[in-house]
């Protein structure tokens, strides 16, 4: 069943057709960064009005104990599902300022989303599963894309002059901001990362795995 | 924040008085709690169609030893492994398995039995507890566990039953723990949590059946192993020294967890942690114990100690662990100020790990020892040491992990010498595991 939902909900997306394309690539010490948001917001009339209307639901899978994707970029008022494709079960929550929330997954796909209806950083936990960690990055800017495990992002808008900004959880410091006229050429986006960061990633023995000393 | 520490021991009112009647437990304790705890999946069973979770994890470890070091405990012997006297030693170190069932959201029953390389009783508890862990609206999140388990001291074990990522061989303090430190009670821990998931947080707790804690380290000092003491468990006493002579209502072995006295004991702490950075830990322990006590062959001892202990991510992916521990233990009527055992006792690690090739690399460096100020000088339970223990190993496919290990331990302990052996030993002990999880 939740395999089913990414088709579901892009069908909004598509509706909407692109002028343009901006693309980029992600990279940190040299190689592909995954997970960087890249929000576009339009500074000219003609990109602000054929900006997507109505943000549609996304979904935040949690697959083999990992929230998929790491992170999750939304529009403000976006309602996100969190279905479970794990056969044990989950308990997520966010104590972050933007929104407070938790929710209890049983395998399958929950009947209720989760609106993100402001604007700032979700960060998620799991509380059975101390390692489990996930973002939702909800945004007003008209645009949005996150980049993939090749560092790539691609964000289909009308030509027009746009503000650029970025975030990245793992970001030493996060990118500045920047002013681009589409149609450009790929943009080189580089991140330097924190010394030592949290991966959300399962320990790789299952020595670690359910027992973390009881405390 | 303060003044919930200051409220928190809170001994439960009823702990167990066992003062003459005192029968071996063993097989009937461990039935009662397997017993409550299925008792308690099918009330649960009855309430929620999703719910108990069961999951079991467990441990396979196989292990090879080559040794040059003095007997140890399992020879009742001052050495400073539990077994040195044997050279070459093939054998099943450890099988255990955790039973972990999800009764709702919030909480969960842990229980943990093993099989050990000659356990007094061969298939045993070493812990069995329930644990309620809510998630904390607002940032604050209280959590408790009630049962039988391991005090909050060490920071190297955090494996399937109480396994090391790191060592094979527990840091001298945590050997200790694992010996002769288990709570039976309650112990409950508040925590403010920030957004960033930062988290401080104080605990604390109330006890039973520690009275004997303490014993080892006197008469025998701190030792590097991997034992883990189960709930009906003895542990051997060292033989050629004063201790019959001195003490003839003592029992041959003593029985690590017992409550000789009725009175409850407590810890309380505080904890800090940044995920993936650091945590700390601080905490002092009581049992409380009354040291002129004595019960059915098994004595008093007052044990109170301070533990620190801290954990830090730092560059090139190493991580530090450290704990130290100081504190004192005492036996025996009052002789104007003097007790018959009096010992002060300390303790100190340091570890460093990282990722090597596919494996782990981690090397220990830790200082101890004891000193006494008592009325029988002839009983003599000072020392003073050091040791070193280097490990490498690798994980294959989540399951299987090669360990090898080599440690070496330098002492001095003059109570050798009523054994005919010289105060200063050297003990050596490569190592060669198969450990199992699943």
């Amino acid at each position: 069943m939740a395999s089913r939902l990414p088709a579901v909900f892009l069908t909004a997306w598509a509706a909407v057709a692109p002028a343009a394309e901006l693309a980029g690539k992600a990279l940190a010490g040299g190689r592909p960064l995954a997970d960087l948001v890249v929000a576009a917001q339009a500074l000219d009339a003609a990109g602000r009005v054929k900006a997507p209307p109505a943000p549609a639901a996304m979904a935040l899978d949690q697959k083999s104990r990992e929230f998929v994707p790491h992170v999750l970029a939304v529009r403000s008022g976006t309602p996100v599902y969190f279905p479970n494709s794990d056969a044990i079960k989950h308990h997520v929550y966010s104590f972050s300022a933007a929104k407070r929330f938790e929710i209890k997954l049983y395998s399958g796909v929950p009947r209720e989303p989760v609106r993100f209806d402001q604007p700032g950083i979700v960060a998620l936990g799991c509380n059975i599963h101390d390692w489990m960690l996930g973002y939702v990055y909800v945004s007003d800017a008209d645009y949005l894309a996150v980049s993939d495990a090749e560092g790539r992002w691609t964000l289909d808008l009308p030509e027009g002059r746009y503000r650029l900004s970025f975030w990245h959880p793992d970001a030493a410091e996060q990118t500045a901001e920047q002013i681009v006229s589409v149609p450009a050429g790929e943009l080189a986006v580089t991140v330097e990362l924190k010394a030592r960061f949290p991966t959300g990633k399962p320990p790789a023995s299952l020595q670690n795995q359910g027992y973390g000393d009881g405390f | 924040m303060l003044l919930l520490a200051a409220r928190f021991p809170v001994p439960p009112s009823s702990f167990p008085q066992q003062r003459q009647s005192w029968k071996p437990p063993c097989l009937m304790q461990s039935l009662l709690l397997l017993t409550l705890f299925g008792l308690m999946m099918q009330i649960c069973r009855a309430d929620d169609g999703q719910f108990p979770e069961v999951t079991w994890h467990g441990l396979l470890d196989l292990r090879y030893q080559h040794s040059d070091a003095a007997p140890g405990e399992l020879e009742n012997g001052l050495g400073k492994l539990r077994a040195g006297g044997e050279r070459d030693r093939w054998r099943v170190n450890e099988a255990a398995a955790t039973l972990q069932v999800r009764l709702d959201w919030d909480s969960m029953l842990n229980a943990t039995v093993k099989y050990a390389d000659r356990q007094s009783t061969p298939l045993d508890l070493t812990e069995a507890y329930l644990a309620y862990r809510p998630v904390g609206a607002a940032g604050w999140r209280l959590a408790g566990r009630l049962g039988m388990f391991f005090p909050p001291i060490s920071l190297e074990n955090t494996g399937t039953a109480w396994s090391s990522p790191y060592t094979l061989s527990s840091s001298t303090i945590n050997a200790w723990v694992s010996e002769e430190l288990r709570t039976f009670g309650g112990e409950l821990r508040v925590d403010y949590q920030t957004e960033a998931g930062d988290k401080l947080g104080v605990f604390g707790a109330g006890l039973a059946n520690n009275d004997t804690a303490g014993l080892m380290l006197a008469w025998r000092g701190w030792s590097l192993h991997d034992f883990e003491s189960t709930l009906t468990g003895r542990l051997r006493l060292p033989e050629g020294i004063a201790i019959p002579a001195l003490f003839p209502k003592q029992a041959k072995a003593s029985q690590t967890f017992v409550e000789v006295d009725g009175r409850p004991g407590f810890y309380a702490g505080i904890a800090a942690e940044r995920p993936q950075r650091y945590t700390l830990r601080a905490l002092y322990y009581d049992n409380n114990a009354d040291p002129a006590a004595l019960s059915a062959g098994q004595y008093g001892w007052h044990t109170r100690f301070w533990s620190l202990g801290a954990k830090a991510e730092l560059p090139w992916e190493t991580t530090l662990i450290s704990q130290a521990m100081t504190g004192r233990t005492s036996m025996g009527e009052l002789l104007g100020d003097l007790r018959a055992v009096d010992v002060g006792f300390w303790s100190a690690s340091w570890l460093l790990s990282r990722p090597l090739g596919d494996g782990r690399f981690s090397v220990r460096y830790e200082r101890f020892g004891s000193d006494e100020r008592d009325y029988l000088p002839q009983d003599r339970n000072g020392e003073h040491g050091q040791a070193w223990t280097v490990n490498y190993n690798l994980t294959f496919a989540q399951h299987h992990q090669l360990n090898v290990e080599f440690s070496r331990i330098f002492s001095a302990r003059p109570a050798r010498q009523e054994r005919g052996e010289a105060a200063y030993q050297e003990d050596t002990l490569w190592q060669v595991a198969y450990r199992l999880f699943f």
